[in-house]
């Protein structure tokens, strides 16, 4: 059983360079176990880059990245960690069961069919386990994708905005789950760009042009700023920069 | 390598190709509809036989031996003879009505064709060089020593080491377009489905899972493979029993060599799709990938006819060594442990492994 306590994710400053452009530019942060961690930051700040990196796709240009004590890579091919893309990133020919199975297949799992069933019943796709996924609307496949990320139960759980295009009743839900398996020990970090989204994680990490300027909770957020509330923090925190890309509908 | 994750992988694309139908329909059927159109055009042993005009007017033959080569020439079976004058041989050649006018002046044989159809214009010569060999051979007897030129026209007989002389041009072209279907097919159906994978983030969640990058290449050469080989085997039953095409070697032996080349085709397929954006780029890759092939492998051309700097570029395409071994097997009935056919094996492996290398390093210049 994972124990919580402890580090599950260190970065130290940690750089990415595409071209001429510092995607990430000296990236600290620390996540605990069993944490529910935001990456909240406007769009092409680095998020994605950066779980990009935590999940081995990327190589770092300079720092270092743990995960659960080994290299990013050693921990994908262990399979302790779950990555959701920010696109459904699913075979659109095949059936949401021959997508799940065949992710399954790959991350080594014995008794494939039995944890299928057992996560499409946590994501309540059961009943369109054989539909094609290109028949499923949008939530629907997001929560294929979900389960997809969900499916070999990894200890980290990386999840690139994962309630983009999502109802509010299935956002619901999503986190509904993300507590259920916080509680049971797994890391989960989530990026976006949803302040309601935001504050329901434990911590927060404030990403802009690849650094993370201020971190805390929710909570801590808005008092070090003095401002009213979450959004109003990460625009003071952010800078105006962030407040010129800030739009009124509740993003930044 | 996890044998399961490769296997996890090929099922996938053969779970793919189930659903998509169309796509199978087209990777058997359509070499078939080709192959068919091709065996009409070139499958047939008859020569066109041209018509030509005997100019009465023109040349220094005595009357009476003129009209005798021209009965001679009007019997002939190379050609469908008529006299006339030069003036009228001339206007029918502009209307299309003759193939060539003829004439003898001395000890030449002038022969006035068309023109623009540089295929057509040798037959026609030789045709016609055939026509008069007959002629004077029925007459020369008669005529003898008057006749300006030699009168034994010797008999030719040609005898093959290999083919026959019954054997058509698609006979002689069964082996390099059994080869060129099979590349062509699989080599646009991998670089469009490994695109896809691309593209449709698939590829970046399988390289967040512990699938390793030389294990997605080799399940996707099993998975795509397994449906080349089907069409191979219905391409090759095809030709062989509908279009009765003549072979000599081991269907085995044409079948593995046309795996391994297959194999070279899919890793390609994956390679140029890391160098498209979108499906209609990775489809501007098939003529810059398969023409140079159709001109340079022996497929139309024999290489020994290509200009000495084009041969270099023939040796590096795996085409040539595909047409060159299936050449051998199918018409000179070579076994597979012949020298040239496991050179050519041997080739086509080493290109198989050096492009499939290629594909997976290509996979890693994207993600990690």
């Amino acid at each position: 059983m994972k124990s919580p306590g402890g580090t599950a994710v260190q970065a130290r400053g940690v750089r990415k360079r595409f071209g001429t452009i510092a995607a990430l530019d000296g990236i600290d942060l620390e996540i605990r176990r069993g944490e529910i961690y935001g990456l909240l930051g406007p769009n092409g700040s680095g998020k994605t880059t950066f779980i990009r990196c935590l999940a081995g796709l990327l190589r770092i240009d300079a720092g270092t990245i743990t995960l659960l004590g080994t290299q990013p890579r050693d921990a994908v091919a262990g399979g302790r960690i779950g990555y959701m893309t920010q696109t459904a990133a699913l075979y659109a020919d095949l059936s949401v069961d021959e997508n799940l199975a065949f992710f399954a297949q790959l991350q080594g799992i014995a008794d494939a069919a039995a944890r299928v069933d057992e996560t499409l019943r946590t994501v309540e796709l059961l009943d369109r386990r054989r539909s094609t996924v290109s028949t499923l609307s949008g939530g629907m496949k997001t929560r294929v994708s979900l389960a997809a990320a969900l499916l070999h139960q990894p200890d980290v759980l990386l999840l690139d905005e994962p309630t983009v295009g999502v109802d509010p009743v299935l956002r619901q839900e999503f986190w509904r789950h993300f507590r259920e398996l916080s509680a049971r020990g797994v890391t989960i970090l989530v990026s976006s760009h949803v302040m309601d989204e935001a504050s329901r994680c434990d911590r927060l990490g404030l990403i802009r042009a690849g650094r993370v300027l201020a971190e805390g909770s929710a909570a801590e957020l808005v008092s070090r700023a003095g401002a009213r509330d979450l959004e109003s923090a990460f625009l003071s925190l952010a800078g105006t920069d962030a407040a010129d890309q800030a739009t009124g509908d509740g993003r930044a | 390598m996890n044998v399961r994750r490769v296997v996890a992988v090929a099922e996938r694309i053969a779970l793919g190709f189930r659903r998509d139908r169309r796509s199978l329909a087209l990777l058997l059927v359509a070499p078939l509809v080709v192959l068919t159109l091709v065996g009409l055009v070139w499958g047939s042993t008859a020569e066109t036989i041209p018509n030509i005009t005997f100019v009465t007017d023109r040349g220094n033959l005595p009357p009476a031996i003129a009209s005798r080569v021209a009965d001679a020439f009007a019997r002939s079976s190379a050609v469908r003879a008529q006299s006339g004058t030069f003036d009228d041989g001339m206007a029918a050649l502009r209307d299309g009505r003759t193939d060539g006018i003829v004439w003898l002046e001395g000890a030449t044989l002038h022969i006035t064709i068309e023109g623009s159809d540089p295929l057509r214009s040798g037959s026609i010569a030789s045709a016609v060089q055939k026509a008069l060999g007959e002629a004077l051979a029925g007459i020369g007897a008669a005529i003898g020593a008057n006749l300006p030129i030699a009168v034994t026209a010797p008999r030719i007989e040609i005898d093959r080491l290999y083919g026959s002389a019954d054997y058509t041009l698609l006979d002689y072209l069964a082996p390099v377009l059994i080869a060129f279907f099979a590349f062509f097919f699989i080599f646009l159906l991998s670089a469009v489905s490994f695109l896809r994978e691309r593209t449709s983030g698939t590829l970046e969640r399988l390289m967040a899972t512990p699938l390793r990058r030389g294990e997605l290449v080799v399940g996707y050469l099993a998975g795509f493979s397994v449906f080349a080989l089907l069409q191979a085997v219905v391409i090759i039953a095809f030709t062989v029993f509908v279009l009765k095409v003549q072979y000599r070697g081991n269907l085995a032996t044409i079948f593995v060599v046309e795996a391994i080349m297959v194999i070279g085709a899919v890793s390609l397929g994956l390679l140029v799709s890391a160098a498209a954006r979108n499906e209609l780029q990775a489809v501007q890759f098939v003529p810059i990938v398969l023409l140079p092939q159709v001109f340079l492998s022996g497929l139309l051309i024999p290489i020994s006819q290509l200009p000495d700097y084009l041969r270099p570029l023939s040796a590096i395409l795996p085409l040539t060594y595909a047409n060159e071994a299936l050449k051998a097997v199918m018409i000179k009935g070579f076994p597979i442990g012949d020298p040239l056919v496991l050179r050519d094996i041997a080739v086509l492996v080493a290109f198989g492994a050096i492009v499939a290398a290629g594909a997976v390093a290509s996979i890693r210049r994207e993600v990690a």
